[in-house]
Formats: structure tokens, C-alpha cells, sequence
């Protein structure tokens, strides 16, 4: 086993320089930052963060697909290649969001928090080892709870964060059984040599309450249905920056190491998708999953007036289409997956972004309150249209391709006929359901008149602005040309 | 035969007799867990819940630590230490988060926590 703490300290190159910065941005503030006012403390540790977040990203490409190294415990292939950028760029978007956002106490803390969270997220990309798995995505998990109840000056933060924290905590505990059962019965916990024992032996009942328990934390983490009922509440409790790196760059770390746990690493008991009754293995609980999310998704989203809440049962429903991808990354690689929870992530946290910068104009909490968005912010009215369409899936935007691919993928395993067939088919019904609440919302910002007689202009700070804009251009650039992305690959 | 060497021999046969098998250490996780797991699910008080949730990760400790006897690798014990590790960080995490909630609403009983809805 070769475990070279120089090639670690290489490779690792990106996670040392976020750790390094989040100690900086808290160190500079309180050097600094002392006697100065809240929004110029907020300005400095947000340059420092998004200077940080760059230096990483520059880092993770120079340092390449490297393979596995440190005995097999960390992979750096294309896929942890792609999502430790992906995650990057999410991140320096929830600083962009920030940037717009309501002015909290203790600025440094909240970006130093962020970064911590990204440490996280691009270490679970790399993730090959069962114990790497739990401690990167514990380093993100608390980030993010924290995150979800930071605001102290509103009562809903709080709450937020400790459902957040409760339900979180809970999957954490049933992913840690989980893995304690794994490893009982391989006696390993490197994924490449659980991998080679569980292809020797089958199903039995050991492995099935793993993979029960496995299943059980995925769905919350990735707020599957039915274990979706903290993210309505995180959603609408959280400052806004928070929620866009929950609904964002959270997932696409998330679905990437438990993607990397169910096929390289418990490939052998996936069972059989196209075998109509009894696929036997983790296959079936997915396509429960997904087929629940994408129903319980979908239809309560119809019920919203929240806007926050809205967001987040279409994130229960995009998390079903997500699972289709898991089920159909064995045929086509990673690539369309990736493809889609990123530009998921762009579109949501480009959304969040417009949210935050209304809340801190008055407000933003129904969906009747963007009303006459059109005539007071141009620019906020279009940038949310396109985010919201994408969202929906109308072409030529980046959410239309990920869509096609997974059904045209999901239809291959096994014809119409068959019960993936089946699920595919609800699926794109359940995406035309969908599209009556997104254009719900794109009708009040663009077509119902401000309520006043005189629409008061929306002030947008200029590095939200160009955020938003750059969203923008990566949703269009990327649903125009997807090749751009699934070359990587 | 005196009783200095059938103390010991008494001993020894005692430890053969109470040995457990690796199916028992199991049980008693499994039987954590669950107990646990319920806790989470009925109990009203923040703290309460809060508590049975660490009993959850202490299940999974166990179980790790008689899987890693069984198998005779040292792997399952390590992973223990992280567990302890990040079972403190949770707690400062968790009473940080219930400290600030008690002290915008003065309560922790999770059914008075009703302020997000629709």
C-alpha cells in the first residue's frame, strides 16, 4: 500500500488552500475589522473568500486526474475532478448571493463558514474510503448546519437550522450503521476492496439492512421523498446565501460520493433494472425513491405560496430525476449526471440570488411579492426567468438537456414497457405538471403590475449583479453547447 | 485441591462461560439503535432527542468495534476515534444551534417549534 504523505499534501493541494483561507478571512477580521462598519467587514471577507475559492480551483486544475492515491483512500478522477470545480464555482456563487444579501453579524464567520463547508464538499468528491466518506461529509454537514441557523436576529433562522441539525444528524446515524455493517461483512473500508469481496459473495440479509440503512441517509442528505420534510423548513428559515449552498453545490457533492459508494463500491448488489418484478438489490430502493420524490415533489409544489418553500418541492422533485441519473450512470458514465446537478446548482442558487437581493429591498417571502419585478428591476426579472425556465426544462436552457438524457438513458434499460419504462414515462408527465408553478412564478414577475402606483427601482449591488449575470451566461452557454461539460468525461 | 489453585481455575472456566460471541455484541447494538431510533422519534424535549441521537452513534460504535475484533483488523477501532471526534463537534454544533433557538423563543420542545409553514 503506497501512503505518501507528499503525494497527499500534492493532491490535496486544493482542500489545504480553502482550510488555510477560512483561517485567514477570520483572522483578517479580527486584525482588521474591529472598529469598522458591518458592510465594509462583510466587502473584505468576501474579496478574501472569492481570492480563496479561485486560488482552490486553480490548485484542483493544476493538480489533474491524478487516479487513486494514499492507498486507494482518495480517487481523483474526472468525476471528483469535475465536482471539486463544480463545487468551487457553486461556492463563489453563494458569495455572489452574500454580496446581495441581508448584512448579518459577523460577516468573516459566515464566509470562513462557507469555506469550511466547500473543504467539505470537494473532499467528498475525492472520498474512496468509507471513513474519508463520514468525516468529509461531517466537515460539511455541521458547516452547513450552522450556516442554515446563522441569522440570530430572526426566530425562523433557528428553527431552521436546528431541523436542519436534528434530521441531519439522524441520517448521519443510520449512514454510520450502515457502514458499520459493511464493514463487518468485507472486513474493509476502502471502496475498491469492499468492491472485490462483495463480488464474491451475493444478497443476504446482512447486506440488505446495510444497504437499507445506506439508502435511508442518502435520501435525507439528497432530500429524497419521503425523508424530504426538513428542506421546505431549512429553505424558508435559512439566510438565503445558505440556502442557495444547501440547494447547490450541497447536493452535487452529495449525490457524487453516494453515487461513488452505490456503483464502484456496492456495483455487486445493485441487483438487475431491467428484470420486470424482482430487480434484488439497491436499484429497487432507488427507483422507489426517485419515483416517490418526483410525485410528492411535484404535486406539493402546486399548493405553494411561498416562494422559498416552492423552491425547495422542486428541489424534491429534481432530487427524483437525480436518482434516475444514479440508476443510469452505470450506462452512460458520469458525465450527464454531473451535467445536470451542476447546472441544477447554477439555475437554484442563481434563483436564491434574486431572492436575496429583493429581501433586502422589503422583502420577499410570497410569491405575490414579486409582482411588477419586470418594472422594477430589468435585470433581476430576466436573470430569474431564465433560471426558473431552466429549472422547468424548456429548451435550449442547460435543464432541458440533463432531462432528455436521463429519460432517453432510462428508457434504454429496459423499453416502455418495463417498470423503469413506467417511471420514465411518469416522470416527463409529472415535468409538464411542474411547468404550471414555475410559469406561476415567472407571471408574477414578469406580467402583474407592482402593487403601489409607483414601482420603487431595486437597487442591485454590482458583484450580485455580475453573479447573476454570469449564472445566466453559464445556464444558456452550457444548454447550447453540453458538450463543453460531458467532453471532460 | 486447594482453594489457591481452584480460585483461579474457577475464574478461568467463569471467563470461558460468560465469553460473548460476536452475534450478542450485535444484539446489544442493534437493540441501541433501535432504542435510540425511537427516542428520536417520540420524545418532545429538544435535549432529549438530542441524546438519543448520540445513543444511535454509540450503536454504530459498538458494532464497530466487535466487527473490527471479529475480523482482526485494526480499521473499525480507528474508525471509532473519528466517531468520538466528530460526535463532540456535533455536540458543539448541536447545543450551539439550541442555546440560540432558546434564546429567541424560550422554549426547545419541538412542538412549540412551528413558525416555518406554508
Amino acid at each position: 500500500m503506497n501512503t505518501s504523505y507528499a503525494q497527499l499534501a500534492h493532491a490535496l493541494q486544493p482542500e489545504i488552500i480553502l482550510a488555510d483561507g477560512a483561517v485567514l478571512v477570520i483572522a483578517f477580521d479580527l486584525i482588521f475589522g474591529r472598529h469598522r462598519p458591518l458592510a465594509t467587514r462583510l466587502a473584505a471577507s468576501l474579496a478574501l473568500g472569492a481570492l480563496t475559492l479561485v486560488a482552490a480551483f486553480i490548485a484542483s486544475v493544476f493538480v489533474g486526474p491524478i487516479g487513486g492515491f494514499y492507498g486507494e483512500s482518495f480517487v481523483l478522477d474526472s468525476f471528483a475532478l469535475a465536482t471539486r470545480g463544480g463545487v468551487i464555482v457553486l461556492a463563489l456563487l453563494t458569495l455572489g448571493v452574500a454580496a446581495g444579501a441581508k448584512v448579518m453579524r459577523n460577516p468573516a464567520e459566515y464566509v470562513a463558514l462557507i469555506l469550511f463547508a466547500t473543504t467539505g464538499f470537494t473532499l467528498m468528491a475525492a472520498a474512496n474510503h468509507l471513513l474519508i466518506a463520514f468525516a468529509s461529509l461531517e466537515l460539511a454537514s455541521l458547516s452547513l448546519y450552522l450556516l442554515a441557523g446563522f441569522d440570530k436576529d430572526r426566530r425562523e433562522s433557528a428553527e431552521a437550522g436546528l431541523k436542519y441539525f436534528l434530521l441531519g444528524a439522524l441520517a448521519t446515524a443510520f449512514l454510520l450503521f450502515g457502514f458499520s455493517l459493511i464493514y463487518g461483512m468485507t472486513g474493509e473500508l476502502a471502496l475498491p476492496r469492499i468492491a472485490a469481496v462483495l463480488a464474491q459473495c451475493g444478497m443476504s440479509p446482512l447486506p440488505a439492512l446495510a444497504l437499507v440503512m445506506v439508502m435511508v441517509a442518502f435520501g435525507f442528505k439528497a432530500a429524497a421523498a419521503p425523508f424530504h420534510l426538513w428542506a421546505p423548513d431549512a429553505y424558508e428559515g435559512a439566510p438565503t446565501p445558505s440556502a442557495a449552498l444547501i440547494a447547490s453545490a450541497s447536493k452535487l457533492a452529495g449525490f457524487t460520493l453516494f453515487t461513488r459508494l452505490l456503483w464502484p463500491g456496492l456495483g455487486a448488489l445493485a441487483g438487475d433494472s431491467s428484470h420486470a418484478l424482482n430487480p434484488g438489490g439497491w436499484i429497487t430502493i432507488v427507483v422507489l425513491l426517485a419515483g416517490a420524490s418526483l410525485l410528492i415533489g411535484n404535486l406539493a409544489a402546486l399548493a405553494q405560496t411561498n416562494l422559498r418553500r416552492l423552491l425547495a418541492y422542486s428541489a424534491i422533485a429534481h432530487a427524483g430525476v437525480m436518482m434516475l441519473g444514479v440508476v443510469t450512470a452505470s450506462l452512460a458514465g458520469p458525465g450527464p449526471l454531473f451535467y445536470y446537478l451542476f447546472t441544477y446548482g447554477i439555475a437554484t442558487a442563481g434563483a436564491f440570488g434574486v431572492i436575496a437581493v429583493l429581501e433586502r429591498n422589503g422583502g420577499c417571502q410570497k410569491i405575490t411579492d414579486l409582482a411588477g419585478l419586470s418594472r422594477r428591476s430589468p435585470l433581476l426579472a430576466g436573470t430569474l426567468a431564465i433560471f426558473i425556465l431552466s429549472l422547468a426544462g424548456i429548451p435550449p436552457l442547460a435543464g432541458f438537456f440533463g432531462k432528455f438524457t436521463f429519460f432517453a438513458l432510462m428508457l434504454r434499460i429496459g423499453g416502455i414497457a418495463s417498470p423503469t419504462g413506467a417511471l420514465t414515462l411518469l416522470a416527463i408527465a409529472l415535468s409538464a405538471v411542474s411547468l404550471y408553478y414555475y410559469l406561476v412564478v415567472l407571471k408574477q414577475a414578469l406580467v402583474e403590475p407592482f402593487a403601489s402606483e409607483k414601482p420603487t427601482r431595486i437597487h442591485v449591488p454590482a458583484a450580485t449583479a455580475l453573479t447573476l449575470l454570469a449564472a445566466t451566461a453559464l445556464i444558456i452557454g452550457l444548454g447550447l453547447c453540453p458538450s463543453l461539460l460531458l467532453t471532460f468525461f | 485441591m486447594s482453594p489457591f489453585v481452584s480460585l483461579p481455575l474457577a475464574l478461568v472456566c467463569a471467563a470461558d462461560f460468560l465469553r460473548v460471541d460476536l452475534n450478542s455484541y450485535l444484539y446489544l447494538s442493534a437493540l441501541l439503535f433501535a432504542i435510540g431510533f425511537f427516542g428520536v422519534l417520540l420524545r418532545k424535549n429538544t435535549l432529549v432527542i438530542y441524546m438519543c441521537l448520540e445513543l444511535m452513534l454509540v450503536a454504530a460504535t459498538v458494532a464497530l468495534v466487535a466487527f473490527s475484533r471479529y475480523n482482526g483488523t485494526m480499521d473499525g477501532n480507528v474508525f471509532v476515534f473519528f466517531i468520538l471526534t466528530v460526535a463532540a463537534a456535533e455536540v458543539a454544533v448541536g447545543l450551539a444551534i439550541i442555546v440560540a433557538l432558546f434564546r429567541r423563543r424560550q422554549t426547545i420542545q419541538v412542538e412549540e417549534l412551528n413558525a416555518l409553514k406554508n
